[in-house]
């Protein structure tokens, strides 16, 4: 329902509009899943079930990407860290014969020093965004860094996705990165195979 | 004037939060895998943190950006889960932290 | 669609423009790569002669010959910095001395690794490639003029740098040492990632002529996010330098991986990690300079102390040497955190000095741990100028260099920065530096003392019939060329070090907004 009303693009300013209430329940709903999910990642025995409440947080990040109006970037999201990353660790998880069921020597007995760090890291953080956004809202338009004259008379019919602003985006201004990411994929499949190749 | 959007304070404490609990996750747990798990939690975090910016600035680079951290994230995970498996398999219950040859 | 209206599509795709002949240094280095693969895959498993190393040595030598076509170039032609591939690709000298720096780590490292897998009976190319990758990801990290360019440079680097660590498969050290480099690395990576999420967020962009713009014209209201975003970036940075307090993984690290590595380590990775430092954190953002002036200080001041006192009390040679790189580092940030232009260049001439000591310690080090590399506790030292007075002897003049005895690469490298430090007006951090290099030259000198000290006659002859038969050691031809390299640059840095001196004065990183 928030996803169809927000594909749909309406959205009538001034006035009170249950689209943009859904889009706050759908995040509230999100947000709370993705946190408790979270928490259990990080305090569950059982290696398994940490993978999957990862699952959950990462899906939930890929629904709060395309109610942030980037598809694409969450239809990706969906496809190399729930197809991919999660399945490897699975993989992980078998080939290391770890314990299947619960594992008290999985977390540190001291391990309040590392909580408070993390806690006051999250505080400072907290503060620090909301200090200077607080009253900042969303902008509606989801036709972002997409002027009306290039959407009028460009060979291409622009859609209502920016996926075709993206790919632009990745091919120009960020094509450098884009080739070096290639260095990297080669350098990771090189490291795979030395690591795992046997003598 | 825009109405009743969700304010990007709330998005941004939102992977605050999540990148906190993944640093409580490497800090606190000895797992390699539980570990690795929560470092992928903190990168998802930032790439959420990169999307609302995306959004308030009205500006594609930040949603290019978590294009390329996918890209990175899934290379740390081909060459970590080697390195991982490797070690777990050469000695089970190894932890990041502990490990009994090398003294921290 | 149809296929002729996407091939249309595609023309309208706007590339920037590619000025190939600037990127030159960093394409030899991964075509060299590219090229290593088939070549090693052709190559038979042993051969006499290790062609996958000269290769590499020949990549890395090609690489510094563009580097220094590029900066005749820059010295010739004008103009003198530009960047490219839309603003993302400094080309100054800056960069250019790095680049040789990096080249210079790769040329030895490779050296040493070659004799190490002959003796460790290690398969071999992979090694020589990881460098190659490596050192291309070291060479976008100092060229960067985009934090987002910078980040995936900092990857590319430390990706193949974990699967270095754990070269070793045999020795399960080894592959613990990469499991704590991979995970602390990842550790760190996320925190730099966050902090270039949060300047993006204060600024609107990643690049950092873009940055240093907005941060000049407009005055930030709330500057929470800013701040905390430089905060983040120096952990990302200091992480990857080993400053302390975020120094935890480097003793294990240097202690579980092969020697040779280590200098490739401790060379390549820290003048890379210091370019970005410097470029993004003094260049990029001078305008708080106010603000992270104190972090840095504190960082310095931390890494130069604990660096010289934890590193006296070690017994393994490899984790002293691994607590003084951490006092280098911090006698490196001291210099960054002056933010001033002599500061830059005493950083780049301590990184110069650094990658050959290094090269030079560890190629010994290397040799003495003897098959296995395991022979590094502090007693396996002992009389070693009796059985090898000319590596002995070799050793000695890098420790001695490192603790900043005149006349040799290393003095020059502390003198330079405590004469920016004292120039910035920092008399307490030059203070502190100096009663650091005296606290480390004990841990130098402790080494050394044991070499020569030795054991007694009676020693020698109750422990020989029982302990197997010490053999010489032998000393493989990249091993002697490495250290009579880093022996003769030692030197000649030291008493000739007018040209780097130069070079390095004239390599300040600059921005320049592309087109101009």
């Amino acid at each position: 329902m928030t996803l169809l009303a927000a594909a749909n693009g309406i959205s009538l300013p001034g006035t009170d509009d249950p689209i943009n209430v859904s889009q706050t329940v759908g995040f509230a709903l999100l947000a709370a899943l993705m946190i408790w999910a979270a928490i259990r990642v990080v305090t569950t025995r059982n290696v398994v079930h940490a993978a999957v409440w990862l699952v959950v947080v990462l899906a939930g990040a890929a629904a709060q990407f395309i109610l942030l109006a980037a598809e694409f970037v969450g239809v990706t999201q969906v496809m190399v860290y729930i197809g991919a990353v999660i399945v490897l660790i699975l993989f992980g998880v078998m080939l290391t014969q770890a314990k299947l069921g619960n594992d008290p020597n999985l977390s540190r007995r001291n391990w309040y020093g590392g909580a408070v760090v993390a806690v006051v890291l999250f505080g400072l953080l907290a503060f620090a965004t909301i200090d200077t956004f607080e009253d900042a809202k969303l902008p509606e338009d989801r036709r972002m860094a997409l002027p009306a004259a290039e959407v009028g008379d460009g060979e291409v019919p622009r859609t209502e996705s920016n996926t075709g602003a993206v790919s632009d985006a990745v091919f120009g201004a960020y094509l450098l990165p884009l080739e070096v990411l290639g260095v990297l994929l080669t350098a990771a499949l090189v490291g795979a195979i030395a690591v795992a190749r046997k003598d | 004037m825009i109405v009743g959007a969700v304010s990007a304070h709330l998005y941004l404490s939102l992977s605050a939060l999540l990148f906190g609990l993944g640093a409580i996750g490497v800090m606190v747990r000895r797992n390699p895998l539980v570990m690795f798990m929560s470092i992928e939690l903190m990168l998802n975090a930032v790439n959420l943190t990169f999307v609302t910016f995306a959004r308030e600035l009205d500006d594609l680079a930040g949603q290019v950006v978590v294009l390329f951290v996918l890209v990175v994230a899934a290379a740390e995970v081909v060459v970590g889960l080697g390195i991982i498996v490797s070690v777990l398999r050469q000695r089970p219950g190894a932890t990041a932290d502990d490990a009994s040859l090398l003294r921290g | 669609m149809s296929v002729a209206s996407l091939l249309a599509a595609a023309d309208t795709v706007p590339a920037p423009d590619v000025e190939w002949s600037a990127l030159s240094p960093f394409l030899v280095v991964v075509v060299g790569a590219c090229l290593l693969l088939p070549i090693a895959g052709l190559l038979p498993r042993r051969t006499r002669v290790a062609w996958s190393a000269l290769f590499t040595i020949a990549v890395a030598l090609g690489a510094i010959g563009a580097s220094a076509w590029v900066w005749h170039d820059l010295s010739r032609v004008g103009p003198t910095e530009r960047t490219t591939v839309a603003g993302a690709y400094a080309v100054d000298k800056f960069s250019l001395f790095l680049i040789v720096v990096i080249c210079v780590g790769v040329i030895l490292a490779t050296l040493l690794t070659e004799g190490y897998l002959r003796r460790e009976d290690l398969p071999g190319a992979e090694a020589y490639l990881l460098y190659l990758a490596s050192a291309s990801g070291a060479i976008i990290m100092v060229t960067a003029a985009d934090l987002i360019v910078l980040f995936i440079g900092l990857e590319v680097l430390s990706i193949a740098a974990y699967v270095l660590a754990g070269l070793h498969r045999r020795r399960l050290r080894s592959g613990e040492a990469a499991l704590k480099y991979f995970v602390l690395g990842g550790f760190s990576s996320a925190f730099f990632l966050y902090g270039v999420a949060l300047i993006y967020g204060a600024t609107g962009t990643t690049n950092l002529v873009g940055i240093a713009e907005y941060l000049a014209t407009h005055r930030l209201l709330d500057e929470g996010l800013l701040l905390a975003g430089i905060g983040l970036l120096i952990v990302g940075f200091a992480f990857k330098v080993g400053g302390v307090p975020f120094h935890v993984w480097t003793p294990d690290v240097y202690q579980g991986s092969p020697s040779p590595v280590v200098a490739f380590m401790a060379s390549v990775v820290k003048a890379a990690a210091f370019a970005g430092m410097l470029r993004v954190v003094v260049v990029a953002l001078s305008t708080h300079r106010l603000d992270w002036q104190p972090i840095l200080y504190a960082i310095a001041v931390l890494s130069m102390i604990v660096g010289a006192v934890l590193a006296v009390v070690q017994s393994d040679v490899k984790r002293m040497l691994a607590y003084s790189s951490i006092n280098h580092a911090g006698f490196m940030l001291a210099a960054v955190s002056t933010g001033a232009d002599e500061g830059i260049a005493a950083v780049l001439f301590y990184l110069a000095a650094y990658t050959v000591l290094i090269g030079g310690t560890f190629g010994i080090v290397t040799l003495f741990g003897r098959r296995g590399d395991g022979h590094h506790d502090i007693d396996d030292y002992r009389g070693l100028a009796r059985r090898e007075p000319f590596l002995a002897l070799a050793l000695t003049i890098f420790l001695l260099a490192q603790a900043g005895t005149p006349l040799t690469a290393g003095f020059l490298a502390k003198f330079y920065v405590i004469q920016a430090v004292v120039d910035a007006g920092s008399w307490w951090l030059g203070l502190v530096a100096m009663l650091a290099a005296t606290i480390s030259a004990f841990l130098y000198l402790r080494i050394v003392l044991t070499m020569y000290a030795g054991v007694t006659d009676a020693d020698v002859e109750v422990a020989e019939p029982t302990a197997e038969p010490v053999r010489r050691i032998h000393v493989p031809l990249g091993a002697k060329v490495a250290i009579a390299a880093a022996l003769v640059l030692t030197i000649a840095i030291g008493v000739v070090p007018d040209p780097l001196t130069h070079a390095s004065r004239t390599a300040r990183p600059e921005l320049v907004a592309p087109g101009d």
